[in-house]
């Protein structure tokens, strides 16, 4: 089993340039059907007008970081399923384990490659890399 | 908590109080006397030497002492988007060629290309590690400010306006004060 490529993917981050590495490099695994917000709060209004199959965030944004959203859709019923991948350079253990206990799929380190990217989404879809 | 400026009369009350104590001292007949001058001299000294070295911190006249440079590494930041977006949008344009061509040619370029954007995230890391330093600075300045604010009115910085050649070393303007080319030609056009 393969990448469903017709996935509806919402990035999340308040740097211009990681929201186009991010839409570039799932372009390149043949994802397009993506959407951007530059904010927490903006991403989360997103997510409710129509629910994604994955979630890519940063961590460190403000007023809403990526931990508070990813709270805010781990309590929304509709949203509570999809994958949440946590893109951050924000390594420190107890980051992790933070992410964690709020219900994260998986964690990308940033600076990242798109071989990493490209396991990460593919571990959290259960498919094949 | 008290006002600054009510701590800033105390400590200057108290340097004063402490500086007539030593001269009540002085005209006293005691014998015992001289250490205890020595103690309170050295004391009433060192305040004075840290009045100076904290009015030393500070810039001219009223500008925040880390002001400019947190302006600098902010334009940082700004200059390294601008630079990451540059790349990316050339790396995009191989990409667009790269998906015309066949093999091996393409499959080596889209290769770079994801390399390139795999390396733009520089401007992202360095972005978040200057706004850290950015926030150290300001709580730094907080800080100073209501320690410069204790110790009172301070003297002028010696060497706080650069004189000469050195005062044109400023290395590259602010955008929001940088002249543009053809407001250096028009100057330029004045001068010859």
């Amino acid at each position: 089993m393969s990448l469903n490529k017709n996935m509806r993917v919402v990035i999340v981050d308040d740097y211009t340039t990681m929201l186009r590495i991010l839409r570039n490099l799932l372009r390149q695994l043949e994802i397009e059907n993506v959407e951007e917000a530059n904010d927490g709060d903006t991403a989360f209004h997103l997510m409710q007008k129509f629910p994604p199959d994955l979630i890519i965030s940063d961590w460190n944004m403000a007023p809403m970081t990526g931990l508070d959203l990813l709270r805010k859709v781990r309590a929304d019923a509709r949203l509570r399923h999809i994958p949440f991948i946590m893109v951050t350079a924000e390594s420190k253990t107890e980051n992790v384990i933070a992410a964690k206990q709020a219900g994260v799929s998986n964690y990308i380190v940033k600076p990242f490659n798109a071989d990493t990217l490209r396991a990460k989404i593919a571990s959290v879809c259960g498919v094949a890399a | 908590m008290e006002p600054q400026s009510s701590n800033a009369s105390r400590l200057l009350d108290a340097h004063g109080f402490l500086d007539r104590v030593i001269a009540e001292l002085r005209v006293m007949q005691s014998p015992q006397k001289d250490t205890l001058v020595s103690v309170l001299q050295y004391l009433s000294d060192h305040i004075r030497t840290t009045r100076s070295e904290i009015g030393a911190l500070r810039q001219g006249g009223n500008q925040p002492l880390f002001g400019n440079t947190t302006d600098e590494l902010e334009e940082i930041i700004t200059e390294t988007a601008r630079a990451a977006g540059s790349i990316m949008d050339a790396a995009e344009a191989i990409e667009s060629v790269a998906a015309t061509l066949g093999p091996p040619a393409n499959g080596a370029l889209m290769e770079a290309v994801t390399k390139i954007y795999e390396a733009s995230a520089f401007q992202d890391i360095t972005g978040q590690r200057i706004t850290k330093v950015v926030g150290v600075l300001l709580s730094l300045e907080v800080k100073l400010a209501s320690l410069t604010e204790a110790f009172g009115s301070l003297p002028e910085p010696p060497g706080a306006a650069l004189q000469g050649d050195q005062a044109l070393l400023n290395g590259p303007q602010l955008m929001k004060n940088a002249s543009s080319q053809s407001d250096i030609d028009a100057l330029f056009e004045t001068l010859s």
